[in-house]
This record gives structure tokens, sequence and C-alpha cells, in this order.
């Protein structure tokens, strides 16, 4: 006999989500449904009419955990729409700001699933480890970025300033140390994850990877036009689930698929594993993989260097795309500017929201108990995802399909 | 800790000058700031400061960041006009990477630095990077176009040709190359920028440490030791043989000076705060009245 079990909200992930499974009389997953129910702010709608520069500033507050990967997104976009290219330093700034936010978010989701895997004992002083790597990380991002949160300084043509050169020895310095540090926590982070006694297997799904580069993102390795976003009422098998969910599901070539450090790893690291452990393992060792990576950057910099193009704000009507690989996945901004000057469309299809019909599908073959476990090792952050617009707040009705862009 | 609403909350008032001589010929008068601040970038207490160097114009200064000794002297000497040195301040640790910064300010921008301090909106990871805070004395500040009437209109020379700019004994004396003018203080007076009529704070009272050349003999300068921080760092800088000392006048041209001079300017623009409020106008001062210290800064 089956039965629904629904666990509302999700707990320990940002942002509001409920999944719904159908379970068996072992109470082995069925079918699993995971949806966002945070309320939609919409954001996107927001930033018609408005000018290209205002667009950044605004979606750089779709969210707290994520605002550098946003903020490039957009200004990737805008820039793609504008036809300006951005000098070289700008380019190596943005990278590092991103590698550095990439560090931090981690961080943040290691101090999340920490009561999952972490021992009473050596819990102080991991969240301690935690609170140590992230100072660094911000200190990157607020020199680089200008602000640790929304950063004021990534811009439309490039970046507002470059870094002196004692930054540049600040950083080095600073992120020497922090290698340290972080192969000690990544070590002891891998010791907990692969001794933890989940089901074998547990999280695996046949769906495909999405990525689109090794660290920053890159325009050409996704084809833009093989993305289709469909309206929740027509994935989810329950009419109910479909009204109420609050974001539409994108599909690769008809297909879910699974975004974030396991991907990325899987495409370009030659990372084999797959399910909970993969993920988890994949997103730590990643946190070196970016602290290498702005070394690797602030060497190539030239603090002398220019950092903003020369361009004349025209529109173009040119749909302009930025794909940021942000830490939780592939992060697409697209945007239009308008001859006079104005945005006319602005679409944004974040990780979560790519990971949010695959998450469901993972749960599937397991005990529902291990069912949380699935969802958080996504790292999903559902204010990002949310983009449906609730036509009656009692039913929680949406807008009909039809009105549904993409 | 004295509490003082004349001279603000202090340990200790000393008089002392740069040791070092070539400080001491750039300097206005003891050359204490720009020896304190080369010191504690020396000693690791702060990693970088702003200072106020000549910009495109003469005498029209534009804040600076250093963080060499060499950068630190070139904002050496006072310039009688605006320069918006705490503008700079989150610049100085985001683009500069400072984390330890010296600040140096007029009493309204140590004001203006505590208050950020205290309502750090804006300003995350900002505000707890400032090492330092030190306060000059200032009666008044002059408009870029005031310094420039007086120069131009009032001597009749150049801001290029003036070589330096100093307020002592009631007077404005303006040297150029080619010899000395003086301004009575009283024909400045309209000149200032409005703002100064209003203000209660003569000696920065809210700084770690505030000098200036009253009090002093030419040459010297008086140092108000206020917190532990700054109290500290004087007494190690006088330790380690930068700064000098020599007895400090307790007399009339000495700290009696001082308090009169701040005395004065807080009785002054008591009475302008009470005008502006008797009549209506909401300005950030309390009215003397709802005082139990009429010179308290506030």
């Amino acid at each position: 006999m089956s039965e629904t079990i629904t666990i509302s909200p999700t707990s320990r992930q940002e942002g509001h989500a409920e999944l719904s499974m159908e379970v068996d009389d072992k109470g082995i997953v069925t079918t699993g449904r995971y949806f966002s129910i945070t309320p939609v702010r919409g954001i996107e709608k927001m930033l018609i009419g408005k000018r290209p520069e205002t667009a950044p500033v605004i979606v750089q507050r779709i969210c707290g955990v994520c605002p550098v990967t946003h903020t490039l997104a957009s200004v990737e976009a805008i820039d793609d729409s504008l036809k300006i290219s951005i000098p070289k330093d700008a380019r190596i700034l943005r990278e590092m700001c991103l590698n550095a936010h990439i560090i931090n978010s981690h961080a943040i989701h290691h101090f999340l699933v920490a009561p999952d895997f972490v021992p009473d004992a050596d819990y102080k002083q991991v969240v301690k480890n935690i609170s140590e790597i992230r100072k660094h990380a911000q200190f990157v991002e607020d020199v680089v970025g200008g602000e640790g949160i929304h950063p004021s300084d990534i811009r439309i043509g490039g970046m507002a300033h470059n870094i002196s050169k004692n930054t540049i020895n600040k950083i080095k310095t600073r992120i020497s140390g922090l290698q340290k540090l972080l192969e000690q926590h990544v070590e002891q982070m891998t010791v907990y994850i692969q001794e933890k006694d989940f089901p074998e297997n547990l999280g695996q799904h046949n769906q495909p990877v999405f990525a689109s580069d090794d660290t920053y993102g890159s325009r050409d390795n996704i084809s833009y036009k093989e993305i289709e976003e469909i309206a929740p009422s027509s994935w989810y098998d329950l009419p109910e689930i479909g009204k109420r969910a609050c974001s539409q599901i994108p599909l690769y070539r008809g297909e879910a698929v699974e975004t974030g450090p396991r991907a990325r790893a899987e495409k370009y690291r030659h990372f084999k594993e797959k399910g909970v452990k993969a993920q988890h393992l994949a997103r730590a060792e990643e946190m070196l993989n970016s602290a290498e990576k702005i070394l690797e950057l602030v060497n190539q910099l030239n603090p002398s260097g220019k950092t903003m193009a020369k361009f004349d704000l025209e529109g173009t009507n040119r749909l302009g795309i930025g794909i940021i690989e942000g830490p939780r996945g592939t992060n697409i901004h697209t945007a239009k500017i308008s001859e006079e000057g104005y945005i006319s469309d602005y679409n944004a299809i974040v990780p979560t929201t790519w990971n949010i019909p695959t998450m469901g599908i993972a749960t599937e073959g397991f005990h529902h108990d291990f069912a949380p476990h699935v969802i958080r090792a996504y790292d999903p952050c559902l204010s990002c995802a949310t983009h449906m617009v609730v036509k009656n707040d009692d039913t929680k009705e949406i807008i009909e399909d039809k009105y549904v862009q993409l | 800790m004295i509490q003082d609403s004349i001279l603000g909350p202090h340990q200790e008032i000393i008089t002392a000058r740069a040791s070092d001589k070539k400080i001491l010929t750039k300097s206005q008068d003891g050359g204490i700031v720009s020896t304190i601040l080369a010191y504690a970038l020396e000693q690791n207490i702060i990693d970088g400061t702003i200072v106020a160097v000549e910009g495109d114009e003469p005498w029209k200064p534009e804040p600076m960041i250093a963080t060499t000794k060499k950068d630190i002297l070139k904002g050496a000497g006072t310039k009688y006009t605006m320069c918006p040195n705490p503008s700079l301040i989150k610049e100085a640790t985001r683009e500069y990477g400072l984390e330890k910064i010296g600040t140096v300010g007029t009493p309204c921008q140590v004001m203006g630095i505590r208050k950020m301090q205290t309502y750090p909106l804006g300003v995350r990871n900002v505000v707890d990077k400032i090492a330092l805070v030190m306060g000059i004395y200032c009666m008044e500040n002059f408009p870029y176009e005031s310094i420039k009437t007086f120069i131009e209109d009032k001597i009749g020379t150049k801001p290029s040709k003036v070589t330096k700019m100093n307020i002592t004994k009631g007077k404005l004396f303006i040297t150029t190359s080619e010899g000395e003018g003086t301004i009575p203080l009283k024909e400045t007076h309209g000149y200032e920028q409005s703002g100064c009529n209003y203000c209660m704070d003569y000696v920065a009272e809210l700084s770690d440490l505030s000098c200036g050349s009253v009090g002093a003999k030419p040459g010297w300068s008086t140092i108000i030791k206020r917190t532990d921080k700054g109290s500290s760092l004087i007494d190690k800088a006088i330790e380690d043989g930068v700064l000098e000392t020599m007895e400090t006048n307790e007399g009339k041209f000495g700290l009696e000076m001082l308090r009169k001079l701040s005395t004065n300017k807080k009785t002054k623009h008591q009475k302008q705060i009470d005008k502006k409020l008797d009549m209506g106008l909401k300005i950030p001062f309390a009215h003397s009245k709802d005082k139990n210290d009429p010179y308290e800064n506030r």
C-alpha cells in the first residue's frame, strides 16, 4: 500500500520548499516531488523599463547567499547584449571574485550539513574552521568586488576599479595561508562524509549533468536554444502540487539535469562518482580548486591595467546571455536592451531551478528517512529559483501557462 | 580618564615635537601628525592612512591613500580648506586592501568617523578596520573659494606663490616666496563654511589623541592623550625617541589659552544653535536649556 509523506518545509537550506513522496509499504520512495514554496518577488519583471545599470544592482538582491553569481551573470548578459568586450584585467578580477565566493558559499553549506556528518566532539573545531575560511574568502570578495554581500564594483563593461599591488600581495599571503587550512578542512570533511552510514548509491539518478565551464562559465559550451522552461503543472503528476509550486521547470535537451559542483567535476575534472556522498566530496574539493584558481589569477593580474571598457550605452535589441558557474551550478541570465537604452526583456534561470526536478527524482529508490540528505546534497537555494506569479493567494493558483514567458 | 567638557575626556596633556628635523621643516608646528602616522606605520599599528595632498590647483588639497612614509610626508602641513579625507576610508579597505587604517581629521571629521563606527550602514567590513583616529584642533574651516579670495584679493598674490599658511595670534599669515601678508582673523569671518558656526568641538574630543599648536611655543604642539590606544601610542613614540617633549605651559599662553579658545568657540556657537532652535529649525544639536553642562559637545 502506498502512502504519501510530506516534509514541509525542508530544512537547513535557503528558502522554503516542500518534499512530497509516495512510499511503498517498506517506506521506499517510489515518486519524489520537490518544489519551491518560496513566494515570488518578481525581480525579473521589476527590471523591465529600467536602465541596464540597474539590473546588476537589483538582481544581486535576489539572494544574500549568492549575490556575486547573480551580479556577474547579469553584467555578462548585458555586456553580451551591448557587445562590450571587457578588458583582460577586469575579467581576471571577476573570476577571482567568483572563486572567492565559491569558497565562501561552500563553507556556509558545510556549516549547514555539519550536524549530519561532523561528530559532536569535533563540531566546535569544524565550525571554527568554517568561520575562518569564510573570513579569508570574504576579504577577497570585499577588496575585489567592493562589498562581500552585494558587490558594488562589478559593473557593466568591466570592474569599477583595479586593486593595488599591496592588495595583490595580501591576497597571495591570505590565500596561501587559506590553502593550508582548506586542505586540513577538506581532508577532515572527506573522512566524515565517507564514514557516514548512508545506503550504497544514495541519491544516484540517471539524469544528465549540466555545466558550462570548470570555474567561471562560458556561453560556448551550452546551447541556449536547447533550453526550455515548462510550467510546473505540466511537470508534476499531481495537479495540486503543479498549482502550488513557485518555480518553472527548466529542461536541457528535453531532460531534467543535475548542475553544481559534482556536475562540473564530472564534466571538467574527470570525477566519476555519483550520488549524495559524491556531491559532498566534489563540493569540498572544489574549494581547493577555487583557492588554487585565485592564486593563479592574481599572479596574472596587472595592478595598473585598465578594468573598464569604453562603451556607449546604446541598445541593440539583441538577446544577451550571461552564463556563470555559481557555487550551486549554472546560473543563466538573459537580457535585451531596447534601442532607447532600456531593459526590454530579462530572465534568469538559476542553479537551483535546474536541480528542483532532479532532486525529487534522486530521492526515489531509497527509504524516505534519507530523503532530506538527498535534498541537502544539492545545497538548494530557493529564493533564487522562485519565478511563478501566484494568481490567487488563498488557493495558491498560479497564472495561466500561456503567460509564462520563456 | 579626566572628564572635561571643555577639552573633552582625556588622560594627559603634553607638549612635544618631532625629533626628525626633516619632518619639522615640512610640518605646520611640531610635526606630530606626520611623525605619529609614520611611526604607527613602522610599528605595524596601522598599515596605511589617508592624507591631504596638493591636488590640481595649488592649496586645494585632495585626499590620498598613503601606505609609505614618503607618501605620509607629502601630506605634512596644514591646508586651511576642506579636504574630505574620510570619504576614502571605504576605498582604502577595498582596492587598497588596508586592514588597519590610521585616520586624521578635523573635529567634525572625527565625529563623522565615530558616527560611522556607531551606525555602520553601508560600511560593512570597513569600520572594524579603523585602527587609529587622530584629531586636529580646529576653530573653523574655509571653502577653497574663500582661501583664493584671501590670497588673491586680500593679499594680492597667486596661490601658486604661497609657501605656507598659518593662523596664530589672531591673524592669518600667508607666506610667499616674496614676503609675508597678514589678515586679521576678524576679516575672515563670513568666509568660513556655515556649518562651522554650529560646531561645539574645538579639540576633536572623540579622537584617540588630538594635537595642535595652541598652548605650545612656536615649533611645538600640545597633544591631548585621550583613549588608551592613543595614549600608549604617544608614550611609545616618546620612549623610542621619535617625539621629544618639553614641560607643558599651564599658564596664560599655555593650557589656559587652549581652554579659553575652546570655551569661546563653544559659548559663541551655543548661542547660534539656540537661536536656530528657537526659530524652530531642526539642527542636530541640543539647546543650552536642555544641557546640564553648557560646554557639552552635543
